[in-house]
């Protein structure tokens, strides 16, 4: 049925057209006719000009005395030119209107009989005024040969200047405005005629608008590409209303002026991402930034054991500008315990699990992963804590490492079988010599030594390659102890400003401490075990601290999360005893991960193990003034001389040696 | 109705400035496949719908005009409209249509 009104909307919409053409052919018509017109002779325009306005007058003033009152004027020699003339002309000028009408009529027959009738009544009542004008100018173009012809004439005429006295001396000029008029009147009177059949049209097409039939509506709904059109234009429509900035809103209407809560707090939760399905009874483990939008960020969840359907291990990319839910969703069959952003591309996601397995999601594709390494001895059967990706964009591997001391490099495309496997092994551990890696961290600009810390709290130095004086694997003979429960946390100081830190390491540890430690130089291995003591020790935390970050910016901040749910924020250069910023986050649950964004360190993402994800401001606290890295230098120094007097790091120290 | 879009929809509509949502089957006649909200009841509703999709056709046919006619694959994907009280937000595609009223000073 649709059908057929939409071929009756076409059949009208080619007739417009029409309509429009023959429009234009007329008005082609006309300049030409004009032209002649000017081309032809003056010498008797004016009797001319007085012949005409005594027809405009007699028009004007009543339209019945017009043909009476022209013919006395007219002289007997030349009627019957002017008659066969005007005759012609006239058969021309009904002819185009004809065909126009022609037109009008068909049309009427197919649109809406009613309303179309109306309308063309009303089209009829417009064109009757301007009907006459065309005989006027028919009559013009007569006389114009008539005196050309015979100017003896002329005297006869002169006797009827009683008649032609009474007429109004229009020029030319006017006639031909007054011709232009008529015509523009007649144009618009086209004009609308066109536009009130389109109007037609439109009114047509608006009730052809009708509702949907049940199965229409399930054949719809059910439709997978129209699922797939909800799914973006929703996430679309959500990023725009979380814009929250009012466009249009007017500075100068005064608004409350109610004091602001937020008002000297320096750090400021932006939000917390938190997904009632994928979230609930979850917890957040590990916590990255995309490299390449800063308004991602991506959350490892652990299982929900109270919802047997849904997959184990979830991770979920979330966006600041969509804070209902997440950017996207993928699913694992075991729990994710570490997740990374692939710094080279920023499609990829990698995931560490329990069961060992390394996944690689891509964000152009669904839920499941697009890569994942096999459960076999070849790669990790143990929960893999730790992964890091090192190298650059043209050689670039992933370092990852479970709790059976199990170190693999990956190649991001192959991941079917790991390019190199490390079993870190420590001969002094009794019974096993397995290394439990809870964390690791290469320093800044290094990719074949790292750090490691353990479920036995010690920090030991690895290789990835053999090396000069050294072995491939564990350093056997260093031992950073200090941390007397399992390390969380460690962290190499960034590569960024004026000085070098990047010797500098944070660990922490559920021993509720942080400490800081200085790197033994790789320049000269030790070839005798030989215990490292860090070089200072912060015991402001009442609980497990369970991440420490460098921040990317400033050299001398520092920020923890602990067990209690507090994000601590330190900077050496103002005091090393307190943080500078103590926030508690949440509902005081503990805070698993905390991840600074990649670009200034304004925003810190921390992931709770109340399954949320939450984002806090730290503001213009991370911005470093020049002096800082001289600072920091003088503190460091301070920390390292000074911790001899320092009791709290001279006591943590000799305990334990003493305790070895 | 799939749960997963029921879900969606429901939170985009409880948004806490939005007026309601109109979900259009694009095409002659232009059909209301879903609606939430008072302002897109009835007679209002198929007004709203008739206006949106003319707006988006017209942008569509301005769209083509300036480029030519190798059209290089250009289409509408999203329009905000903000009049005196309201903002409507409009994401379209060949076939649907989603749009958004919302008021941006709540």
């Amino acid at each position: 049925m649709s059908d057929k009104r939409r071929a009756e909307i076409e059949a009208k919409r080619a007739k417009l057209a029409e309509l429009r053409k023959a429009r234009a052919d007329r008005q082609r018509a006309e300049t030409e006719r004009r032209q002649s017109d000017t081309g032809g002779p003056s010498i008797a325009r004016r009797d001319v000009d007085d012949l005409v306005n005594a027809l405009v007058g007699g028009l004007s003033s009543t339209s019945d005395v017009t043909p009476s009152s022209s013919l006395p004027g007219t002289p007997p020699r030349p009627a019957p030119n002017t008659l066969s003339g005007y005759s012609a002309l006239s058969i021309s000028g009904r002819l185009s209107r004809q065909s126009d009408v022609g037109s009008d009529r068909p049309s009427i027959g197919t649109t809406l009989v009613q309303s179309v009738n109306s309308a063309t009544d009303h089209v009829i009542e417009r064109t009757m005024i301007p009907r006459f004008v065309p005989d006027l100018i028919d009559v013009e173009q007569e006389l114009y040969e008539l005196p050309q012809r015979e100017r003896v004439i002329y005297n006869k005429e002169v006797q009827t200047t009683a008649v032609e006295t009474e007429s109004p001396t229009f020029r030319e000029e006017d006639i031909r405005q007054q011709i232009q008029r008529d015509l523009e009147a007649e144009r618009n009177a086209r004009d609308d005629d066109l536009e009130e059949e389109s109007i037609q049209l439109e009114k047509e097409i608006e009730q052809e608008m009708r509702e949907l039939t049940e199965e229409e509506r399930a054949s719809i709904l059910a439709a997978p590409e129209f699922l797939d059109f909800v799914e973006q234009s929703s996430k679309i429509l959500q990023r725009a209303l979380n814009d929250g900035y009012d466009y249009i809103r007017d500075y100068t209407i005064g608004a409350d002026s109610g004091g602001d809560d937020s008002e000297g707090k320096r750090v400021k939760r932006v939000c917390a991402f938190y997904d009632e399905r994928y979230g609930k009874n979850r917890s957040v483990t590990d916590v990255d930034w995309s490299p390449k939008y800063p308004e991602l960020s991506i959350a490892s969840y652990n299982k929900n054991p109270a919802a047997l359907n849904e997959p184990d291990g979830i991770v979920l990319v979330w966006n600041l500008h969509l804070l209902e839910r997440p950017e996207f969703v993928f699913h694992s069959q075991s729990d994710v315990l570490s997740v990374t952003f692939s710094p080279f591309h920023s499609n990829l996601v990698f995931g560490g699990t329990y069961s060992g397995q390394i996944l690689l999601w891509d964000t152009r594709s669904k839920h499941l992963p697009v890569l994942k390494t096999p459960l076999s001895a070849a790669g990790h059967t143990h929960p893999v804590y730790a992964m890091q990706m090192v190298g650059t964009q043209n050689a670039h591997n992933l370092i990852t490492s479970s709790t059976d001391g199990t170190v693999c490099s990956w190649l991001v495309d192959m991941l079917a079988q790991p390019q190199e496997t490390l079993e870190l092994v420590h001969a002094g551990h009794n019974k096993t010599g397995e290394v439990a890696i809870t964390t690791l961290d290469f320093p800044d600009n290094e990719t074949t030594t790292f750090w490691v810390g353990t479920e036995e709290g010690n920090v030991y130095q690895a290789n990835r390659y053999d090396r000069a004086g050294a072995k491939a694997g564990l350093n056997q003979y260093d031992i950073y102890k200090g941390h007397s429960g399992p390390v969380m946390g460690l962290n190499f100081h960034p590569l960024v400003g004026p000085v070098d830190f990047s010797d500098l390491f944070l660990t922490s540890s559920v021993d509720w401490t942080v400490k800081l430690w200085r790197a033994k130089s790789l320049a000269k291995p030790s070839t005798t075990a030989h215990t490292i003591a860090p070089i200072y020790s912060f015991d402001e935390a009442d609980d497990y601290v369970y991440d420490v970050k460098w921040h990317p910016a400033h050299p001398a901040m520092f920020g923890t999360v602990d067990g209690s749910g507090k994000f601590d924020l330190w900077n050496l250069n103002t005091d090393t005893e307190v943080p500078t910023v103590s926030t508690n986050v949440g509902s005081g649950r503990a805070i698993n991960k905390l991840e600074w964004d990649r670009k200034d360190g304004r925003r810190a993402a921390l992931g709770g193990s109340d399954g949320k994800l939450y984002v806090y401001d730290i503001g213009d606290m991370g911005i470093p003034r020049e002096s800082e890295w001289t600072d920091m230098q003088k503190a460091v120094a301070g920390i390292v001389g000074g911790g001899q007097t320092n009791g709290v790091v001279d006591g943590e120290a000799t305990r334990i040696v003493a305790g070895r | 109705m799939p749960p997963e879009l029921e879900q969606t929809l429901s939170l985009l509509s409880s948004h806490r400035s939005v007026l309601g949502y109109l979900l259009l089957s694009r095409g002659h006649p232009v059909c209301i496949i879903r609606y939430s909200g008072v302002i897109f009841e009835g007679e209002q509703g198929k007004k709203y719908a008739s206006a949106i999709s003319k707006i988006v056709e017209s942008v569509q046919a301005g769209l083509e005009e300036v480029n030519g006619p190798d059209n290089d694959g250009d289409e509408v994907r999203f329009m905000r409209i903000r009049t005196k009280r309201h903002e409507i937000m409009i994401s379209p595609d060949e076939r649907y249509l989603l749009a958004v009223l919302h008021d941006p000073a709540t």
